[in-house]
This record gives C-alpha cells, sequence and structure tokens, in this order.
C-alpha cells in the first residue's frame, strides 16, 4: 500500500488550493491582482491538461497551445454564428476539439520522442496558418470577438466570476488526474512511459491508450481555452496558435514535476506570475523571452524531475537516512512487518 | 496450445535474419532454440510476438493465425515473453511492475483501483516465489541485474500466458541464480506452462530442455530431444565450424 503521507499529502494539498482559490478574489487589492490570479488559473489548468500526456505518458507535445486555442475559437464561432449560448458553446467545442483529436493523435502518436514533439509544434503552425488565413470565417489577423457571457457585469465582478469558474475546472481536471493515476488504465500509461515495447509485450493496447488520454487531454485543454476566450472576449491567431504557449505549459509542467497531480499546478503558478512580471518589467523588450528561455534551462540541468519531486527526495532523505538503502532492510524483516500489516489490516 | 511457423522469413535490407522458417513448438514442453549469434533466433522471437513484422510466412498458436499481429494481441493470444537485454519498467515500483501485466478489460475496469487488494496480493505472490518479495515497493530501477530479470519474468507471469518465450534468461546471471532460474522454469513447466527458450549457455539448454531446435542462418537445422542434438553432426558443424 502507499504509505500514509503519499495518501495524505495529495489531500492535504487540494485542501489548501481549494481554500486559496475559494479566498483570493476577496485578498485581491485591485482588479488587475484579479485577472492576473485568472491568467494563472489558466495556466494551471492548461499545465494540467498537458500532463494528462506529458506525465502519464511520457509524450512531450509543444503543440497544447493549438488545442487550447481550437477551444477558444469553437467557442467563439459556435457563439457568433451558430448562436449557441455562451456556455453551451463551450461545452459543445469541448467535445469538437476533442472529436477532432481523434485523427490529430492517430497521426501524432505514431511517433515517438523527438519526432512526436515536431510533429504537435507543426500542429501549431498548420493551424496559425489555417485561421489566419480563412478569415471569411475566423475573421483571419483582424481577430475574432467573443461577446461576453454576461453582457452588464462590471469588470471586477467578471473576473471574480471568472476565476471561480476556472477553479471548478482546475478541480475537475485535478480529480480526473487523480483518478487515473490510481486506476489500472493509469498504470498502463505510466507503463507506457517508461517502456512502451515493453508495455506491448504485457498486453497493453498502448495505441489505444495514448489515443484515449491524448483526445481527454485536448478536451480540458479546450476546455481552458474556450474559458479564456469568454473572459478575454478577443482571439487572435498568432496568440492562439503560438508556439510560445506550447512551451510555456510545458516549462511549467516540467518545473513542478509532471509525475505529480500538483506540479503542474505549481509550475503554473511559478511561471504564470514570473511571466506577468517579466511582462510589466520589461515588456518592451524581448527581454522576458530570454528570462523565461533562462528559466527553462535552469529547471532542466538542476531539477529535471521538477520542484515537487527534488523537494521530496531531499525531504525522504533528510528524514530517512538510516533507511537510506533498500538493501539496508532484510526480506526477514520486512516479509515480518507486511504480515503484521495483513493481520492488522484484517482484524 | 502449438506455436506454430509456416515459411517465416524476414529480412532486413540485404541481411536475411529468418529464410524461410517452418518450427513448431509443442505445449507442455520447455522447448529450446539455440543457434551461433546473428543465426535469427531473437528476431524470429521478435516476428513471433508481433514486435517486428514478417515479410512472408504464417504464425500461428493453437491454430489461430497471429501473423503481423501487434505484440498486445499476441500476448492476449496466451504467448508472454521477456527481452534479451532484460526490460523493465524503471521509475515504477516492483510490484508496479508486477501490476501493470494486469488487463483492465473494458472502460469501467479500467478506471479501477491498480492497487486492488486481490491483484496486490497475487502481484506480491509472484514476487515471493521469486523470492524478491522484500523489494515490493523499491524501485525497479534501484534493483540489480539479476533482481531485474527475476522481476521482468515476475511481471510476464503476472499476465497468465500459456507459452512463455524467455530471451536468454541466464544472460548475466550467477551461477546460483542460473540454478534457480533453471529450477522455476521446470516447476512452472511442471503446472503446465510451455517454454520456448533462446539460449548460449549449453548446460542450461541441455538439463532444463525437453525439445531443442537449431538455427542456423535464419532456418531450423536439427530438432529433437538434447541427447539427439548433442550427438548431431550438422548442429557441431554450425556451432564450432568442423
Amino acid at each position: 500500500m502507499p504509505s500514509a503521507s503519499s495518501r495524505y499529502l495529495p489531500l492535504g494539498a487540494g485542501v489548501l488550493l481549494i481554500a486559496a482559490i475559494l479566498v483570493f478574489p476577496s485578498l485581491a487589492p485591485n482588479p488587475y491582482v484579479l485577472s492576473s490570479g485568472v491568467i494563472v488559473l489558466n495556466w494551471a489548468v492548461l499545465a494540467t491538461s498537458w500532463n494528462f500526456v506529458g506525465g502519464f505518458t511520457g509524450y512531450i507535445s509543444l503543440g497544447h497551445g493549438a488545442l487550447a486555442g481550437l477551444g477558444g475559437y469553437a467557442t467563439g464561432l459556435l457563439i457568433t454564428k451558430a448562436d449557441l449560448p455562451s456556455f453551451v458553446a463551450l461545452v459543445a467545442a469541448a467535445l469538437l476539439v476533442a472529436a477532432l483529436a481523434v485523427p490529430i493523435g492517430f497521426a501524432a502518436l505514431r511517433v515517438r520522442g523527438a519526432s512526436f514533439v515536431i510533429v504537435s509544434i507543426a500542429l501549431v503552425l498548420i493551424l496559425l496558418l489555417v485561421f489566419q488565413s480563412w478569415s471569411s470565417v475566423t475573421g483571419g489577423s483582424r481577430g475574432l470577438v467573443v461577446p461576453r457571457p454576461f453582457p452588464g457585469m462590471l469588470r471586477p465582478e467578471h473576473h471574480r466570476v471568472f476565476f471561480f469558474l476556472y477553479g471548478g475546472l482546475l478541480l475537475l481536471a485535478l480529480a480526473t488526474w487523480w483518478l487515473l493515476d490510481r486506476s489500472r488504465f493509469g498504470m498502463g500509461l505510466k507503463a507506457i512511459r517508461e517502456d512502451e515495447d515493453k508495455a506491448e509485450s504485457l498486453g497493453t493496447p498502448t495505441f489505444a491508450y495514448k489515443l484515449t488520454v491524448f483526445v481527454v487531454s485536448a478536451a480540458f485543454t479546450a476546455l481552458a481555452g474556450g474559458l479564456y476566450a469568454l473572459w478575454f472576449g478577443d482571439l487572435d491567431p498568432v496568440f492562439q496558435f503560438s508556439v510560445l504557449t506550447g512551451s510555456y505549459i510545458v516549462l511549467m509542467a516540467l518545473l513542478g514535476g509532471v509525475r505529480n497531480l500538483f506540479g503542474p499546478v505549481l509550475g503554473a503558478i511559478v511561471v504564470g506570475l514570473a511571466l506577468e512580471y517579466f511582462k510589466v518589467e520589461f515588456g518592451s523588450t524581448p527581454l522576458h523571452l530570454v528570462t523565461t528561455g533562462l528559466l527553462l534551462g535552469l529547471v532542466v540541468m538542476f531539477m529535471p524531475d521538477g520542484v515537487i519531486p527534488s523537494l521530496a527526495a531531499l525531504v525522504q532523505r533528510l528524514r530517512n537516512r538510516e533507511q537510506s538503502s533498500i538493501r539496508e532492510v532484510t526480506a526477514a524483516d520486512l516479509a515480518e512487518q507486511r504480515r503484521r500489516e495483513r493481520e492488522a489490516a484484517n482484524s | 496450445m502449438t506455436l506454430q511457423t509456416r515459411g517465416l522469413r524476414k529480412a532486413f535490407g540485404g541481411v536475411v535474419a529468418i529464410d524461410g522458417a517452418d518450427v513448431e513448438f509443442q505445449p507442455g514442453r520447455v522447448n529450446a532454440l539455440i543457434g551461433p549469434n546473428g543465426s535469427g533466433k531473437t528476431t524470429f522471437f521478435n516476428c513471433v510476438t508481433g514486435m517486428i513484422k514478417p515479410d512472408a510466412g504464417q504464425v500461428t498458436y493453437g491454430g489461430k493465425d497471429l501473423t503481423g499481429r501487434a505484440p498486445h494481441v499476441v500476448a492476449r493470444a496466451g504467448v508472454g515473453r521477456t527481452f534479451q537485454l532484460c526490460r523493465v519498467f524503471p521509475r515504477l515500483t516492483a510490484v508496479d511492475n508486477v501490476l501493470a501485466a494486469v488487463r483492465p478489460g473494458g472502460l469501467l475496469h479500467g478506471l479501477r483501483s491498480a492497487h486492488r487488494r486481490d491483484e496486490r496480493e497475487r502481484a506480491l505472490g509472484w514476487l515471493t516465489r521469486l523470492g524478491i518479495e522484500h523489494l515490493a515497493d523499491a524501485e525497479a530501477r534501484n534493483m540489480s541485474w539479476g533482481q531485474q530479470k527475476l522481476l521482468e519474468l515476475a511481471g510476464v507471469l503476472m499476465a497468465e500466458p500459456d507459452t512463455i518465450l524467455l530471451d536468454e534468461p541466464a544472460g548475466g546471471v550467477n551461477p546460483a541464480l542460473l540454478d534457480r532460474i533453471g529450477t522455476l522454469v521446470r516447476e512452472l513447466n511442471a503446472e503446465g506452462r510451455t517454454f520456448v527458450i533462446v539460449e548460449h549457455n549449453m548446460d542450461l539448454v541441455m538439463s532444463i530442455s525437453d525439445h531443442i531446435v537449431v538455427f542456423d542462418r535464419g532456418r531450423p537445422i536439427a530438432a529433437g530431444p538434447p541427447a539427439e542434438i548433442r550427438a548431431d553432426e550438422r548442429v557441431l558443424g554450425a556451432y564450432l565450424g568442423v
């Protein structure tokens, strides 16, 4: 069984996160800070959605920005062209993107490693061209104005509502990730990450697994993108289909730790705040991109597993100095210990 | 169930790795597949288990055609395998390595806990049987080579195959472990599992096999019980070049 600390730690972190989401809007001193909070939560949902693919299967997608962009545009177009109510459009858009993710995943997931990364970048570039040139539908480079879902609402209240909507979506994404993490399906996905051929040879239909989790990931990503469209109200292909978006998502997930439920959230808070800060400080120059690049370099060099696993390993080392090696407990000791645990569980 | 190939052929560019192999492995036996390096033994395994598609020929298991089917289909038909350079899931614990072989069945089954008590007990049972239960919660990457080989076998057994292909089970293991692997194969065979073993250690092959197939240049040149193979001149020629 997983140890007690590993079972209760996520629960504690989850309670903390819910409390933070509930309290933050009333603590935010002004609408700008509140809107930054919305942006950070948007990143948190995107990074968590990305982690369905990246964390479980180890496939590094730089194309998730495009899935969010598709979600945004689909939501906007369903409202403006099909006259659907805002939130009906949002859900319909997510389903649409999930359906689109089937052929996309079918093509992209056939290749592994660096090839998959390149295919995922190609997706972004192709969609950028499509949405820029197909201006009769998408508005092209002039952008697409998405009507607000709450027309009469004042700006601070609008931010507050969307902060909670994003908070709810984040919790839903986290709950789903947690459910998969402990499931047989999740075990199969992790086996794919560790050794795909080996997983196949043990009977796991790896392609179907990868495709399924890619579709789930795309649906959550599209929901985040759609919410963004409803919140921000204006979509521009250059920003919606940007390789940078996907890179930031990967940076966040890697920084926090991809094999951890809350890793991407932590990464989104750190990198999201850093991005806002860099933009305020160096926004008029390309320097904010340089600083972000530096951050990515530092993470990859010094914490390749991310902050949470690195800290957890450190704590573990400090706490169990005596039991640091797996060989220091004898087989007989462990068998005895296990027998006692079983008896305790049965009684 | 009989594992059978007919006219199996696989070439990599100009190199013909398997050249029209007709082989039959009877159920209930410990079969061995021997031959010089480069004679096509591992390619044969890979063609049979679907890791690579053969250029021509047929693979059947119990009469069912498995030619060119995906590896997971072959695995689900009841053929398990280990790899020449032992493969485990490095960052999963030993018990999770074994649990990864549980088949989820349908969608709802897939969402069930991977650590259900009965499955976990069964996984621990296999680890115990192979003598590595004390490492259940250790990550596979921290285990020794020999322990990883045993772990790999535990995973394969968890999937409950009727036929198990072992690719060089004795490679790089110490004599004590070699004995244990030999004994284990005989025990598991006595419980009804069929084995096909690719192996260079002739002592092991001769002591545990019922039936030996000798490969040379991509096709079988001899087949029979150990005593017969030992005396076969073609085998001596292929192996020793006399």
